[in-house]
């Protein structure tokens, strides 16, 4: 029964994701939006690790979504023409630049976490921002561009084919979304929500908190570093916006909205999200208000979130 | 005989005030000790050195033995002490089971597993059925402990002391705010945990039937410092003992 | 070059002195009321766009003296209105409450004041240098040091005299005791909110005089103030102005020698001070955890 029960939002997800290219482009959207949703999805679910599965607020997890993203892309501009080089690269840079923040702030708790991680957020901003030589500085790194896969005989070109990318990163995307999901099914994953749900037992039960709140977080920085190396090769192009911490809120602002007591819940977020800004950036100038209003109105009358909605009802 | 527990002549300041006083005490290996006084007498406050919370100002705290005055909580629970606490603390938007298993895996030393084996999960599965049963709450497992009764709540945080394996339980006023009915289910329960199982335990507690009933030996603070210590019978025969509870009350 | 060192110094102090008038008011808000305020930078945009408004009418003193209330007013309804019903709940909800507030005011004032900068008028007197050898002493600086002063050292007489002052840093330390000898917790919060709004207030419109008015005055402003409380630790307001003022001078000596770590260094010094002492220069250990 609980398998069923666990298999089922899996399955349902996968179908979904599967043939969104299709479904998304009948109600009026293009195959570039559908990667996108899968992608900022990815980044909102890797913060929800941490958010809502482990009980700690990051506010600047942009940092390590742009650090992944820049790192995909000085890879195919300095080092190598591979993907999967840019890729591990990204991921790289994301989660050791995370793992050292980690260690900083694993003491701090509540607002005070939250706050240090915006700050800290700030750095890895200001150092794209003005190392201009190497990052292309406020305009952002150019002169390169996603390249095709070619695995032995077999090639995607990922490089010029929509869809073929879409699936490119639907196949990371499931990939990282298994992993994730395991990892919270596991004991070490279990230790996390016994850390969310009461720091004080779980200490009294002998686990070592702040070693499990440092492996957290290294672990959704990386999720979110692969997302941001992704979102670099679905752009070819990144700027310093990718990490500066208006990125930030967007990704929490999306697991909320989607339910950050749910592990697909963000995915849903960046969905809605994703679509109401496309189609509110193409018709005013004035989305910061637009989303800025959103952000209130979520607060204030939907903090549980979709999903958190449907399950309590579900269960009513 | 051997004591499992030595507390040595502890000192808690907290700023001007002094929460313990230069306390000394010995729990021998399966002892029940419980430790009473007045309201603001410091038992808490000494509970909480001898688990860890918080090191003491001054002197030293010995289990099996070895010096553990400035180990944290997590290491003093590998060494074999377990607590709960008078607020009870669980893991409310978890089942039953879910925070039984917690404790059992981490005990097992799964802590950092990402998966586990079938032999490793059926030992698990089956210590928390165990558990389960010891405790009475095989009917709740599969419900959330945040909408369970105070007292299932409570025992559900003793049992998942116990899944660590302990050889020192410490429980902290484990009936307060119960009713008649549920005190005497937790008293049964300590009560089998000592005698059945052997395990020492040392007990803050206000209700006097439940100390007198279950306690082997029993320490008296009163305003930080030590005021007595023995069997029941000498205990309630002794007069500065009652005089500050008397004082107490009034 | 002594003579750079200098005026980099004193700029840096200038601009520490509007970090911390800016993280004071952060500070109050968050020790009082467990809110990050995200929309405290666009507050003080908002005054500072007031003032530039209201100078044709009342001259730039006029503008100084009323633009900071009224903004505190707008603060006053939005607490009273908004962030009030968040204070039972996760303090992730403020948070992302007041970050949408800050968005809106950003595009509020883009909307009604324009995107392009604007220049800020200043009066003639306070526009020329005090000294030709130190030509970067305007009156305006001189004076604007002055004034952060003047309301920092109001502020600490305000907490530590009024009745006001005395309960908002009872509360500050135990919010339940205050409330059961017969404070009324709302209001206190509201007030509190109102001071450090204000505050923020008057930070806007100096520091348009000096750095010129600009949409993102606020969202530029913001972080280092969020660095200064976290130098300077949690919960201790002298600390917090310790640390306003600490970042500032060391942004201003870095733009000397290392100009393009100008902005990181507040960061580097952040991740030394929560290395050594995680609560912070003068922070309450307990305060953080």
């Amino acid at each position: 029964m609980s398998r069923l029960r666990r298999a089922a939002p899996a399955s349902l997800a996968a179908v979904l994701l599967v043939t969104m290219p299709w479904w998304l482009g009948a109600v009026g959207g293009y195959t570039e939006l559908a990667t996108r949703i899968v992608v900022l999805g990815l980044a909102a679910m890797a913060l929800n690790f941490l958010l809502g599965f482990t009980g700690v607020l990051s506010f600047g997890h942009a940092a390590y979504f742009g650090l992944g993203g820049y790192g995909a892309a000085m890879a195919l501009k300095y080092l190598a023409p591979s993907d999967a080089l840019a890729v591990a690269v990204g991921v790289a840079a994301g989660t050791v630049a995370a793992a050292l923040i980690g260690a900083l702030i694993v003491k701090l708790r509540g607002v005070y976490f939250a706050m240090v991680t915006i700050a800290f957020g700030q750095v890895f901003y200001f150092i794209t921002f003005r190392w201009d030589s190497v990052t292309g500085g406020d305009d952002g790194l150019t002169g390169w561009s996603r390249l095709p896969l070619r695995l032995g005989p077999l090639a995607l070109d990922v490089q010029h084919r929509d869809l073929a990318f879409y699936y490119f990163v639907l196949a990371l995307f499931g990939i990282a979304a298994a992993v994730m999901g395991a990892v919270l099914r596991s004991p070490f994953g279990r230790t996390l929500l016994a850390i969310r749900e009461n720091e004080r037992r779980a200490r009294f039960l002998g686990i070592p908190v702040e070693r499990h709140l440092w492996l957290s977080f290294v672990i959704s920085g990386g999720f979110a570093s692969l997302a941001g190396a992704l979102f670099a090769l679905l752009n070819n192009f990144i700027d310093p916006r990718a990490l500066r911490w208006d990125q930030s809120g967007n990704f929490v602002i999306m697991a909320v909205l989607g339910g950050m007591r749910s592990f697909w819940g963000p995915l849903v977020g960046a969905g809605i999200f994703v679509v109401l800004q496309d189609f509110v950036s193409s018709r005013t100038e004035n989305w910061m208000s637009f989303v800025g209003l959103f952000f209130v109105l979520v607060v204030l009358f939907f903090p549980r979130g979709v999903l958190g909605v449907l399950r309590r009802r579900a269960s009513a | 005989m051997n004591s499992l527990l030595a507390v040595d002549c502890v000192t808690q300041r907290f700023g001007q005030l002094v929460a313990v006083n230069e306390v000394s005490m010995l729990v021998a290996e399966g002892e029940l000790r419980a430790v009473i006084g007045p309201n603001g007498a410091g038992k808490t406050t000494f509970f909480n050195l001898i688990s860890g919370l918080f090191p003491p100002t001054s002197g030293r705290i010995y289990f099996d033995g070895k010096d553990i005055t400035a180990l944290p909580p997590q290491r003093r629970v590998a060494l074999g002490i377990a607590r709960t606490f008078q607020v009870t603390e669980i893991f409310p938007e978890l089942t039953v089971r879910e925070n039984l298993r917690i404790a059992v895996e981490v005990t097992g030393g799964h802590r950092l597993r990402l998966w586990l084996r079938r032999r490793a999960e059926g030992e698990i599965r089956a210590r928390v059925d165990e558990l389960l049963a010891l405790g009475g709450l095989g009917g709740k497992a599969d419900r959330l402990v945040g909408e369970l009764s105070h007292g299932d709540q409570r025992t559900t945080e003793i049992m998942t002391s116990l899944a660590l394996e302990p050889r020192l339980l410490l429980l902290d006023e484990p009936t307060a705010g119960m009713g008649d009915q549920e005190t005497y289910a937790i008293a049964q329960l300590v009560r089998r945990l000592h005698r059945e199982r052997g395990l020492t335990i040392v007990l803050v507690e206000h209700d006097m039937r439940v100390i007198f009933h279950l306690a082997d030996r029993i320490t008296v603070l009163s305003e930080g410092s030590m005021l007595a210590e023995g069997v029941p019978e000498e205990i309630g025969r002794n007069e500065s003992v009652q005089t500050a509870y008397l004082g107490g009350a009034r | 070059m002594a003579q750079l060192v200098f005026f980099n110094v004193f700029n840096g102090l200038i601009v520490g002195a509007f970090y911390a008038l800016m993280a004071l008011g952060l500070s109050l808000i968050l020790n009082l009321s467990g809110v990050i305020n995200f929309a405290h930078g666009g507050f003080l945009a908002i005054a500072a766009y007031l003032a530039y408004t209201l100078i044709p009418h009342v001259g730039f003193w006029g503008g100084l003296l009323l633009a900071p209330p009224l903004t505190a007013a707008l603060g006053l309804l939005i607490e009273r209105f908004l962030i009030r019903r968040l204070y039972r709940r996760d303090p992730l909800y403020g948070l992302l409450l007041t970050f949408g507030l800050a968005y809106v005011f950003e595009d509020a004032t883009r909307y009604l004041w324009g995107a392009q900068s604007l220049p800020y008028p200043i009066p003639a007197s306070l526009t020329t240098p005090i000294s030709s050898t130190y030509f970067f002493l305007t009156g305006y600086r001189v004076f604007m040091v002055f004034l952060v002063a003047a309301a920092v050292g109001a502020l600490f007489l305000v907490l530590k005299r009024t009745r006001l002052g005395i309960r908002i840093r009872a509360g500050t330390h135990d919010l339940e005791t205050v409330s059961v000898l017969g404070t009324n917790v709302r209001i206190l919060r509201n007030l509190n909110f109102g001071l450090g709004i204000y505050l923020a207030g008057l930070a806007g419109v100096l520091a348009a005089g000096m750095l010129g008015l600009e949409p993102t005055i606020g969202s530029s402003l913001i972080m280092p103030s969020f660095v200064a409380i976290i130098v300077g630790g949690l919960g201790s307001l002298p600390g917090t102005l310790l640390g306003g003022l600490l970042i500032g001078v060391a942004s201003g000596v870095t733009t000397v020698f290392f100009p393009s770590a100008t902005e990181a260094v507040m960061y580097v010094m952040m991740g030394a001070v929560l290395l050594v002492r995680p609560h912070g220069l003068l922070g309450e250990p307990g305060r953080a955890q």
